[in-house]
Formats: C-alpha cells, structure tokens, sequence
C-alpha cells in the first residue's frame, strides 16, 4: 500500500502519534491564548454592569486613564479612585487629569462604575472630567 | 556483560501516554474557561464640549430625549417603553434602529439625550446605552436631573 495513510504492512492504517500531539499543542496555545488575552484589571470591589452589545475595549495603553467609582450599599457617597489612587475630595483629581492631558492631547478616561451606582455620582464623575477638559469618555461594562 | 544489557533495556525515555493525558486536561481546562471568561467592554459618550465647523452646511441632528425613571421605566419623548425589569429593552431598541436608519436615509444624524433622576441605577443607563450601542447610534449626552427648575 503505497501513500502515507499509514504504512502498515497488512494494509490496516496505522494511528499516527506526532500528528496528533501537533494539533493538540497548537490547540492548547490557541485556547491560553484566548483566555488569557483579556485579564481584567479591574478593583473586585466593583461589580461592573453588563453591556454585550458594546464595542471591545480599544487598547490604549499610556493615553487612557481609569476612573473606579466604588459604591457601598447603603452609602451616600461613592468613593473616587484614579489610577489606583483614592480621592476623598473627587476634585482633588481636577489638576493631575489636567497635567496629564496637557503631555497627551488624545488622553481619554474610562469610568468603571458599581452598577448600584446612582447617575448622581456618575454626573459628579462626569462635571469632574469635563472640568478637566476631556471631552471623550467611555463607561466600562462587561461582556457577560 | 548481562548486567550491562539489564540496564540497557529499561526504559528511561520519553513516555508519549502521560503527555497526551496532561496536554488533554489543560487544553480541556482552557476551553471551559475561554467560554466563561470576561471581557471588558465600552461604550463611549461625548461630553459638552468646542465643536469646530469648517465651513460646511451643517445638517441639523433628529434629537430625541430618552428618560430614565428612578425605578427604571424607561420613555423616549415621553412614551414608555418596554417594563423596568426588562434588561435587553426589545421594543426601544427596534425603534431606535429605525430612527437611526431614516436619519441615514435623509443623511442626518440622530443625537439622543439621556436624561435620568438622581438615584437611577448606573446598571439601567447601561442597558440603555446598550440599546444604543446595537442600534449604532453614537451621538449622546447625559443629563441628570429635571431640566424644569
């Protein structure tokens, strides 16, 4: 039996080894690749809306800044967190988003909200950055 | 000379089963979890800011206000739409399809003003701005609070 099915001599094909491990090697990477592609950075305290028709995050890695604003149930206020730093007085963030943003023009914030966050806190959120200057912001919410 | 073909025939090589058992498992880890991983979505707004204009006939957008209720009743030009408890708000989102489409008929925009009461939940804007979101509608602003005094 000529070929390369398998290359018994009693004709019977044979069940290829090497193959096998390269396409389950190549399937392993191609499954670590997708799950650990997308390690989400974000603080465990906040409990992120979901939105699946949303347009995946754009990577923009040095011009984009991260605005947490945690909600304690029963709380009257949100706590501001910039770039992994907590502001007691949310304008206090006023002047490092402004000095950033004079170094980057495209500079843009993303607002990582509880979902139990009242639209108050978020408008505060928002007349902070417009302050700032920031014209362009995003909410972040998660696929699933 | 025997001894020295004992030695020879044991077998310290590369053992193909067990590695195909491991390599299986981990690959049958990472697909349960690539099914079930996160990923971080966004949906962008545009504050109030400068617009420039250079001098082009400017098309005036098809505004439309969409109110949030306190208890997420959702209206659009004070109809309501849809119930508070319905998160994928069919009935909105088919109509704002077909505003998006007449405005891109006519080669205008359609530019949507969100208003909310100070305690609506920031999951509700979301479901809205998710409505948006699948009726490719862009052009949004937030206001909270009654524009009435």
């Amino acid at each position: 039996m000529g070929g390369g099915g398998g290359g018994a001599e009693n004709g019977e094909p044979e069940f290829q080894i090497a193959p096998m491990i390269d396409v389950l090697l190549v399937l392993l990477i191609f499954f670590m690749s997708i799950t650990s592609a997308e390690v989400l950075r974000i603080d465990p305290d906040i409990k992120l809306p979901v939105a699946p028709d949303a347009k995946k995050k754009e990577k923009q890695i040095g011009s984009e800044g991260a605005l947490n604003l945690k909600w304690k149930p029963g709380g009257n206020k949100a706590q501001f967190n910039f770039q992994g730093k907590d502001y007691e007085n949310f304008e206090d963030i006023v002047p490092v988003i402004v000095s950033i943003k004079q170094g980057n023009d495209k500079y843009r914030v993303i607002i990582r909200g509880d979902k139990d966050l009242p639209a108050k806190e978020v408008q505060k959120a928002m007349g902070m950055l417009g302050q700032a200057g920031l014209e362009n912001i995003a909410f972040s919410a998660l696929n699933q | 000379m025997k001894r020295h073909e004992d030695t020879e025939n044991v077998n310290l090589g590369f053992q193909i089963a067990p590695m195909i058992d491991v390599v299986f498992v981990i690959m049958l880890f990472f697909m349960v979890m690539a099914g079930a991983v996160k990923v971080e979505h966004e949906l962008k707004i545009a504050l109030p800011g400068s617009a420039t204009t250079k001098g082009e006939d400017v098309v005036l957008p098809d505004e439309i206000t969409i109110a949030i209720a306190e208890d997420g009743a959702v209206s659009m030009n004070e109809e309501e739409f849809d119930t508070p408890a319905d998160k994928k708000l069919p009935r909105l989102t088919g109509d704002l399809i077909k505003l998006r489409k007449d405005a891109d008929a006519r080669g205008s925009k359609v530019l949507v003003t969100l208003q909310t009461e100070e305690q609506t939940k920031y999951d509700r804007i979301i479901d809205v701005l998710n409505a948006m979101a699948r009726a490719q509608i862009a052009n949004i602003t937030f206001t909270v609070g009654s524009e009435e005094p």
